[in-house]
């Protein structure tokens, strides 16, 4: 393909607003799957995101397109549309040269709407607006033009209206992209500058790292390097998806396609890293990604202690291509082995749990989540401390400063008044707020980081019927009254269920988690006395009742079989539990810090 | 070997709200049909042994047609009861008629549970059930005059929204009747049952462990003996059937859903009333091996407060009950006790007994 009928593009839109359907309708206008293929959000491979209905992981696919005669080659590139995937977005648009922003006709320019958008402006995109789902009833795409005209700056002749369910739209949003989005730079004949925006591992192939080559022709069986590692391999296959993998000679600039060269060692290969050639090696790396940090962590262990190094490797693949995970071992006397893992967000955590428990079968207990505290001790030394475990005695402290967000929440103003309420709670300091139209509002909060992690997007939605967006960016560490505070379960400290909390609302939530522990472990033998403490200070305390009947008196004719069969079920019950001291305590006790319902 | 025998009737008039048992509505089509078949299932099994108890239990075997039970009974009676042998049958206080109680007698039945449950109006209304007290009483005294004096009735407890005054109301009527013998459950609320769908909510399970707990008090003082988990008796008028169960001894068991347990297999018979017309009477076998049948032994012999027999256990299977899996810890703990060469579960953990029995399987 001419270096000039290629065009490389992606798809930025807030959560649910239809990226993905679009997606599809594109991939079937040029008959990239036939009608017999068709499966609802092709793009989306794993289970888990067509279940959510989210994108996760991005893919990339190649499909050709004509227009007034000529053949032109589309990439198209899918990227997730969750705040907590903010990294995969950014990896996603250094491969492309525009951006189709779609935005819901009926809901309208949202939190995520923006962030994608400034990131895309960032890396220089051309921005083609979408106002989708213009079919559905409550669509209002006059309004929703006035939005992205008056608050955005595009031009009303720049916006497409589309509705990828009903295909409206799909060939006027093509040829717009071949009009409008710049064909690649780049020299074919120059050094080779492939970009690895995503990879992951292949039993049979080793590791298939997805390309975009911005200079130079990649041809198969070049001898390759990493310019990171400097890891060097000789190309095994090339290739482009269509959807459906297509192997080819060779890749030459502008093009997105995928290279394996049987490499094993998972290392080797870092996302944001630049492949070159041995024989005619560029002098510089492409400028890869600014590294995402995680901001929550928790601890997670594997109830059979026998899967800890299974635990491990599973993390390793995962790793692979979600450089944002981290994990690195860690001990509790109450749970074991396991992992102190970070994750840019809750999302983010919840899919890596679930991906453990499905696609490695590995069950696991997970620890209530924390941020990164920021302790300066008395003896002048700082420590970073990302587990309660970890923090020091509190003679020992003299400081401590929490991160903290800027969040902002666009939702319909006559809700201006419950999220100041909410963002007071959850001890926001109120900062801005911008009318977008006439109806909706921008509300901007600075709000510790903690918080979020807790109960926050729950309550958003609960307070606003739904109908807030969010999204946030850090914006560095504040000092903070915060004091650790333990869970004793029958006088005995459980490491597990340390928290940290800020000292004016540590009663209320000590009283909370008590209470929610009482109503999640089961009764045991003994009365049990839960206690939620700071330093030697009790501040609240429930006790789980002894248990008074756990029989089957009934006779059942003489059908016994039926009685063991009750009681094997019994058993099985009382091996998930895991045993602390002699209380028995399901897998969810250790995330009842995370509900904090008032009921 | 001593054998005993239970035949299942599923019929009834009228269907309990709680009863997940297999039972259907009375048909008189359906009830020869399953009598021709039920004869045939026992003449392909049964190979003549001398039975020491024999059991009718349903459903409710005491609604049939006069007709029909005497066929029923004349089917039994090829069955070879040993002189003293128990042989009981279930009755529902409404069928306590004098034809039908010359009838069994007749045949030689020598016992009679009584689906009692309750005299209190509105739980009854809650169980579908009926029961006046004089009517009760007057059956009982025809079952006397007819000759039979060993009589059980069903207690049932635990109704959402009893009190101890009613419980103890049930108390005083029950034990003011002839009779010899009180089995006792809490209300279970299973799956498949009426009070199921209609999001029947169960009884706090502590006032259930009182009045339990106050049932036990009370049947004593007034002479009727625990001998197991939920059953009392007077003193020589234990069940000697529920104790084959308890004893883990053999039994067969015929009719719809019925279990046996026969040469190391636990059987039990299709409950859908179809599959059995056609023959294919068996749901599932289950081959014990001897760990196994050592399970069931502590599982069905803890049910009784006197316990097991620790010469007898070791005679039987070659090995030292105490030796086994958590049996010392539980000692320890006093969770078991030992006296008089028996280890049983104390009454303060009878009612705990699944704790104790999770960890011995």
């Amino acid at each position: 393909m001419k270096q000039n009928n290629i065009r490389n593009f992606s798809i930025i839109a807030h959560i649910d607003h239809g990226k993905s359907t679009l997606a599809d309708r594109i991939l079937e206008h040029t008959e990239a799957i036939t009608e017999r293929e068709k499966q609802d959000q092709l793009l989306d491979s794993m289970d888990l995101e067509r279940e959510r209905g989210i994108t996760i992981k991005l893919n990339a696919v190649a499909l050709k397109y004509k227009k007034d005669g000529e053949e032109y080659l589309l990439n198209l590139i899918d990227t997730p549309g969750h705040v907590d995937f903010t990294y995969e977005v950014s990896r996603s648009l250094a491969a492309c040269e525009g951006a189709l922003l779609v935005v819901d006709a009926a809901q309208g320019v949202e939190a995520q709407t923006l962030a994608n958008l400034y990131l895309a402006l960032e890396n220089n995109l051309k921005i083609i607006p979408v106002i989708n789902k213009i079919d559905l009833p409550n669509a209002d795409p006059e309004r929703v033009k006035k939005e992205l005209i008056d608050t955005l700056g595009f031009e009303e002749d720049e916006i497409v209206l589309a509705s990828a369910k009903e295909g409206i739209g799909i060939k006027e949003l093509l040829d717009t992209v071949v009009d409008k989005v710049d064909p690649p730079k780049g020299d074919a004949n120059g050094e080779l500058q492939a970009l690895v925006f995503d990879s992951f591992f292949d039993p049979y192939r080793g590791i298939v790292a997805s390309i975009r080559i911005v200079n130079g022709t990649l041809k198969s069986n070049d001898k390759i390097k990493m310019m990171a590692t400097g890891a060097a391999y000789d190309v095994v296959e090339l290739g482009i998806k269509t959807p459906k993998e297509l192997k080819v000679s060779s890749l030459s600039v502008g093009d997105v396609g995928y290279v394996t060269a049987s490499i094993k060692d998972i290392k080797d290969v870092k996302v944001g890293d630049t492949i070159t050639s041995i024989a005619k090696p560029a002098n510089t790396p492409l400028p890869g990604y600014r590294p995402m940090k995680p901001m929550v962590f928790c601890g997670l262990y594997p109830i059979e202690s026998s899967k800890y190094n299974e635990m491990k490797e599973a993390l390793e693949k995962l790793n692979l291509n979600d450089a944002a995970l981290t994990f690195e071992p860690e001990t509790s006397k109450a749970l074991g082995f396991g992992f102190r893992c970070g994750f840019l967000g809750l999302l983010h955590m919840d899919i890596i749990k679930e991906r453990l428990e499905r696609e490695f079968k590995i069950d696991i207990i997970a620890t209530s989540p924390s941020v990164i505290y920021d302790v300066l001790k008395t003896d002048g030394t700082t420590l970073l401390v990302d587990s309660p475990a970890k923090m020091p005695d509190r003679v020992a402290i003299k400081e401590v400063r929490e991160p903290y967000i800027k969040a902002s929440i666009f939702v319909p103003s006559e809700y201006i008044g419950p999220i100041m309420e909410l963002c007071q709670q959850k001890r926001g300091t109120y900062i801005n707020l911008d009318y977008i139209d006439q109806i909706r509002v921008n509300i901007q909060y600075e709000i510790p980081l903690s918080e979020v992690v807790y109960d926050f997007f729950d309550k958003l939605k609960s307070s606003t019927k739904g109908y807030a967006s969010f999204d946030y960016e850090p914006i560095g560490y504040k000092e903070s009254d915060l004091v650790k505070m333990d869970i004793l379960l029958n006088g005995e400290v459980v490491d597990a269920l340390s928290i940290i909390v800020h000292r004016d609302f540590a009663y209320e939530r000590g009283k909370q988690i008590v209470e929610n522990l009482r109503k999640l472990i089961p009764r045991q033998q003994f009365e049990v006395p839960i206690q939620a403490s700071i330093g030697a200070k009790i501040i609240a305390r429930s006790d789980i009742k002894a248990i008074r009947k756990n029989v089957l008196a009934k006779c059942y004719g003489g059908d016994v079989s039926r009685k063991r069969k009750l009681l094997e079920k019994q058993k099985e019950g009382k091996k998930k539990m895991k045993q602390i001291g002699n209380v028995e305590i399901p897998q969810e006790a250790f995330l009842s810090v995370l509900s904090m319902d008032e009921d | 070997m001593s054998m005993s025998i239970y035949i299942h009737i599923p019929f009834c008039t009228n269907i309990c709200s709680y009863c997940n048992f297999s039972k259907m509505f009375y048909k008189q089509k359906w009830v020869e049909q399953y009598l021709t078949k039920l004869e045939e299932e026992i003449f392909n099994k049964y190979k003549n042994e001398k039975i020491n108890t024999l059991y009718i239990g349903g459903g409710t075997p005491s609604c049939l047609e006069l007709p029909s039970l005497e066929k029923l009974l004349k089917i039994l009676s090829n069955i070879k009861l040993q002189d003293k042998g128990e042989y009981t049958i279930e009755f529902n206080p409404e069928d306590l008629v004098e034809e039908k109680i010359k009838l069994i007698s007749k045949y030689n039945i020598n016992r009679v549970s009584i689906g009692v449950q309750t005299f209190n109006s509105r739980h009854l209304k809650t169980l579908n059930r009926k029961t006046d007290y004089e009517f009760l009483a007057k059956g009982i005294e025809l079952l006397n005059k007819y000759g039979i004096d060993n009589i059980s009735l069903d207690l049932m407890y635990g109704f959402n929204g009893q009190t101890k005054d009613e419980l103890k109301d049930d108390l005083i009527k029950f034990t003011s009747l002839k009779i010899k013998h009180i089995s006792t459950y809490s209300l279970i609320l299973e799956s498949n049952t009426s009070l199921f769908i209609n999001d029947y909510k169960e009884i706090d399970p502590d006032l259930e462990s009182d009045f339990y707990f106050m049932i036990i008090n009370f049947l004593e003082e007034k002479g009727f003996n625990q001998y197991e988990l939920s059953n009392f008796s007077k003193k020589g008028y234990e069940s000697k059937h529920n104790l084959v169960y308890w004893n883990n001894e053999n039994y067969y068991g015929f009719g719809l859903s019925a279990a046996s347990y026969i040469e190391d297999e636990r059987i039990v018979n299709t409950s859908s009333i179809n599959s059995y017309f056609e023959g294919k009477t068996v749901r599932e076998v289950e081959k014990l091996n001897r760990d196994d049948i050592i399970k069931y032994h502590l599982m069905l012999g803890f049910r009784k407060t006197k316990g097991i027999n620790i010469n007898e256990f070791e005679k039987k299977y070659n090995i030292n009950i105490l030796s086994i899996n958590n049996i010392e810890k539980l000692v320890e703990e006093g969770r078991l006790k030992i006296s008089e060469g028996y280890i049983y579960i104390p009454r303060e953990y009878l009612y705990l007994s699944n704790d104790i029995l999770v960890e011995l399987i």
